[in-house]
C-alpha cells in the first residue's frame, strides 16, 4: 500500500473489523509508517482510560404487561355508545322524577314543571302591561319614600358628627397651644440657665488661665535677665583680662629697652677710656 | 432457561412473559447507554423506561430476531434524541446536575456499593469517572452515540450503521473524529494510564 488508508480503515483495523487483503496491506503500510503505529497505540491508551469508566449497576423495575387481547366491550367504540346510552338514561329518569312536561299545540311549544295549565287561563297581552306598570308605579313610591327618608337621616348624622368634630377639633386645638407655650417657656428658662452656668465656667477658667501665663511671663523675664547680666560680667572680666595683659607685655618692652641703653651706654665709655 | 432467540420469537409473537425477561436482560445495558449518554441518572432511567415501552409495543413489528439488539439500539438512540430535545426547549434543571459529586444517598436502594473499596480509591475513581463523563458530554451528539455503542455497548459497525440508519463508512468517520477528540481532551488534562494507575 503506497497511499495512506482512509480513516474508515484505520478506524475498522483499529478494531479489528478488516479482513483478508485490506488487513494485510495496512499492516504493510503500518510497519512502514511507525508514526501512524504510534498514533493507533494513542488510541488504544485512549480508549483503555475511557474503558475505566464501567457500568452502573442498576435493578429493572418490576414488570405488569397486561394481556393483549381485550373483551370487545373494552373497545373503545364500545365503550362509547355505552356511555351515551347511560347519560340518556339518567336525563330520562331525572325528567320523569322532577314531573317535567313538554307539549306543543298551535303553534306553541310549552316545557314546565309538574301540573300543566289549560290553554285558555292564561292573561291578555294588556292585562301583563297593567300589572308590570302597576308594579313599576308601586315600586318607584317606595324608593322615593326610603330615599328621601334615607337622605334626612343621613344629613342629620352628618350635622351632628360636623358639630362633635368641631368641637373636638377646637378643644384639641387649646389644649395643643397651650401644652406649645409651656414648652416654650420651660424650654427658654433652661437656655437660660444653661448659658449662666456656661458663662461662669468659661470666666473662671479664663483667669485662671490669665494668671497662669503672668507668672509664667515673669519667670521667663527674670531668667532671661540674669543670663543677661551673666553674660555681661564676664565680658567685662575677659576686657580687664586683656588690658593686664596689655599692660605687662608694655612693662617687659620697656624694661628690655632700658637694659639695652643701659649695655650700650657702658660699653661706648669703656671703649673711650681705653 | 430459554435461549435468546427463543426469547424474541416469542417476545415477537406476543408473549409477555418472554417480553418481560427480555427487559429483565436488556435493562442494565439500555441504563447505562442513557447513563453515559446523559451523565444524568433520572434520564438515563427515563430513556430506558421509554425503550422497554416501546419495545413491548412495537417489537411484533421486528423483521428478524437477530437485529434484534441494533432495532432495540435504534429505540434507545431515538429516546434520548427526544429527550434532548425536551431539554432544550425546556428551561427546567435536573435535580441530578445540582447534587454534589459524591455518592447519591437517593440511590442507594438501587445502586450496589462495594462495602469492601478502599474510600481513597474510591473517591479518586469516582472523580475520575466525573471527568471521563464530562469528556464524553463535550463530544457532539452524533460522536457520543456512535463513542458509546463502539466503546461501551460493544456494536459492530455494521449494527450501529442499521440503528442509526446511516451508512458504515458514515460510523467509522464519526468514531475517527470521536476518537481523536477524546485523546486529544485526555493530552490537554494530562492524564496517561501512568498517572490514573491503571491495572489492566
Amino acid at each position: 500500500m503506497k497511499d495512506k488508508p482512509d480513516e474508515s480503515t484505520l478506524i475498522a483495523y483499529h478494531y479489528g473489523e478488516l479482513e483478508g487483503e485490506e488487513l494485510a496491506k495496512i499492516e504493510a503500510w503500518l510497519k512502514q509508517h511507525p508514526e501512524e503505529e504510534q498514533r493507533l497505540a494513542e488510541w488504544k491508551d485512549a480508549r483503555m482510560i475511557f474503558q475505566s469508566l464501567g457500568d452502573k449497576e442498576v435493578i429493572a423495575p418490576p414488570i405488569l404487561i397486561g394481556d393483549n387481547h381485550r373483551p370487545f366491550w373494552k373497545e373503545g367504540y364500545v365503550r362509547m355508545s355505552l356511555g351515551i346510552a347511560a347519560s340518556l338514561l339518567v336525563v330520562m329518569v331525572a325528567a320523569r322524577l322532577m314531573g317535567l312536561n313538554a307539549s306543543y299545540s298551535t303553534g306553541e311549544m310549552r316545557i314546565g314543571f309538574g301540573a300543566t295549565t289549560p290553554p285558555g287561563t292564561t292573561l291578555s297581552e294588556e292585562q301583563v302591561a297593567g300589572m308590570i306598570r302597576k308594579s313599576l308605579e308601586q315600586n318607584n313610591t317606595m324608593i322615593l319614600a326610603a330615599w328621601n327618608e334615607d337622605r334626612k337621616t343621613l344629613e342629620d348624622n352628618i350635622r351632628k358628627n360636623v358639630l362633635a368634630n368641631s368641637e373636638r377639633i377646637d378643644q384639641l386645638v387649646r389644649n395643643v397651644s397651650t401644652g406649645q407655650q409651656e414648652q416654650i417657656r420651660e424650654f427658654v428658662a433652661q437656655l437660660h440657665s444653661d448659658n449662666l452656668s456656661r458663662m461662669q465656667d468659661y470666666l473662671q477658667l479664663s483667669n485662671q488661665n490669665q494668671k497662669e501665663y503672668v507668672e509664667t511671663l515673669l519667670v521667663d523675664f527674670s531668667k532671661y535677665l540674669e543670663d543677661q547680666r551673666r553674660q555681661d560680667l564676664q565680658q567685662v572680666s575677659t576686657t580687664l583680662t586683656s588690658i593686664q595683659q596689655n599692660n605687662d607685655q608694655f612693662r617687659k618692652d620697656t624694661e628690655q629697652i632700658l637694659t639695652s641703653l643701659i649695655n650700650t651706654g657702658r660699653s661706648e665709655g669703656q671703649r673711650s677710656a681705653q | 432457561m430459554m435461549h435468546a432467540d427463543d426469547l424474541i420469537a416469542r417476545a415477537r409473537e406476543g408473549d409477555t412473559v418472554a417480553q418481560g425477561k427480555l427487559m429483565q436482560a436488556w435493562y442494565k445495558r439500555i441504563y447505562n447507554f442513557g447513563y453515559k449518554f446523559f451523565f444524568d441518572h433520572d434520564l438515563a432511567m427515563e430513556v430506558a423506561q421509554k425503550t422497554f415501552i416501546a419495545m413491548h409495543r412495537n417489537i411484533s413489528q421486528l423483521q428478524q430476531d437477530s437485529s434484534f439488539r441494533p432495532w432495540l439500539y435504534t429505540i434507545a438512540v431515538n429516546c434520548c434524541r427526544e429527550e434532548l430535545r425536551r431539554r432544550k426547549n425546556s428551561r427546567a434543571v435536573s435535580l441530578h446536575d445540582l447534587r454534589p459529586v459524591d455518592e447519591e444517598q437517593s440511590q442507594v436502594w438501587e445502586i450496589a456499593v462495594n462495602r469492601e473499596d478502599n474510600p481513597e480509591r474510591k473517591l479518586r475513581q469516582s472523580e475520575l469517572a466525573d471527568l471521563l463523563h464530562n469528556c464524553l458530554l463535550q463530544l457532539s451528539e452524533e460522536q457520543r452515540e456512535v463513542v458509546v455503542m463502539k466503546e461501551y455497548e460493544g456494536l459492530k459497525f455494521r449494527e450501529i450503521a442499521d440503528a442509526l440508519s446511516i451508512s458504515e463508512n458514515t460510523v467509522k468517520s464519526r468514531m475517527y473524529y470521536g476518537l481523536e477528540a477524546m485523546k486529544r481532551m485526555l493530552e490537554r488534562r494530562k492524564i496517561t494510564i501512568e498517572t490514573i494507575g491503571y491495572e489492566g
